[in-house]
């Protein structure tokens, strides 16, 4: 196997799963936190802080928030279960099962809290 | 992430004490330095998040809930705090990424000078924002 590809690839299905999600959620949440330090730094200037706060408030950035929840939680979640397998190391034989357990917390509290961001727009308060 | 722990050495009778332990380098404080502030960015960030988000909605969070907010010295700690534990996580995060997946030297280079110089530049902001600001 060439170098390129034998460092980022490893038999492990859950496992080459639960390192490719970690990479993408947590470059997704950088990425978020870089803009984020610009929006907050515009409450110099209120009117136009106050501006870009509506704007989050469209449907389209509720998305777009929904899915910075979810890629928060995953690479909380999935991070734990890292430093678990780091640190126990008995914990590696549940590797799988933590995995679900992960992924299913992701889906569960996603849902409820991306019910709670859409629902101005499920309730036809906003478009 | 796993594909980074530091090796353990096989143990070995005859081997001096010292030897036992890789020796503590940069990578191995980055290594523990991605759980130490992972561990307190999941209380840090996901409470953040849910006061901003859940607790109420992004379109009250105006200029005046971050003024009654940061009128309390306690908060801006806390928020400087996040910043910086999330920028320098997700920075240490990205420097993996990019020795893993740009493999040209000059290339890799030229996009970490590029990162650093973003995130430092907005930790600077950012921090300057929290400190200065006045209601």
């Amino acid at each position: 196997m060439s170098p390129a590809t034998s460092s980022t690839v490893y038999k492990g299905k859950s496992g080459q799963w639960a390192f490719v999600l970690h990479r993408v959620t947590g470059f997704l949440v950088f990425m978020f936190l870089l803009l984020h330090v610009v929006d907050v730094s515009l409450v110099n200037t209120p009117r136009l802080y106050n501006q870009v706060h509506q704007l989050y408030g469209n449907v389209l950035l509720r998305l777009f928030e929904v899915g910075l929840l979810a890629s928060l939680l995953f690479h909380a979640f999935n991070g734990l279960r890292i430093v678990m397998i780091d640190f126990f190391p008995n914990a590696l034989r549940n590797e799988k099962v933590m995995f679900r357990i992960v992924v299913f917390f992701t889906l569960v509290l996603s849902a409820i809290g991306g019910y709670i961001i859409l629902r101005p727009f499920i309730e036809g308060r906003i478009l | 992430m796993t594909t980074t722990s530091p090796q353990r050495p096989l143990p070995s009778a005859n081997r001096p004490k010292m030897e036992r332990r890789p020796r503590a380098n940069f990578e191995t404080w980055s290594w523990y330095f991605m759980r130490v502030s992972g561990l307190i960015l999941i209380f840090l960030a996901l409470l953040h998040f849910s006061i901003t988000h859940i607790l109420y909605d992004v379109t009250d969070t105006d200029a005046k809930f971050v003024a009654a907010r940061w009128d309390n010295p306690l908060w801006r700690a806390y928020d400087w705090l996040l910043l910086a534990l999330g920028l320098f996580h997700g920075l240490n995060g990205l420097r993996f990424i990019m020795d893993d997946y740009v493999r040209n030297p000059k290339r890799r280079a030229v996009v970490k000078a590029v990162l650093y110089t973003i995130t430092g530049a907005l930790f600077a902001y950012g921090t300057l924002t929290i400190v200065t600001f006045k209601a």
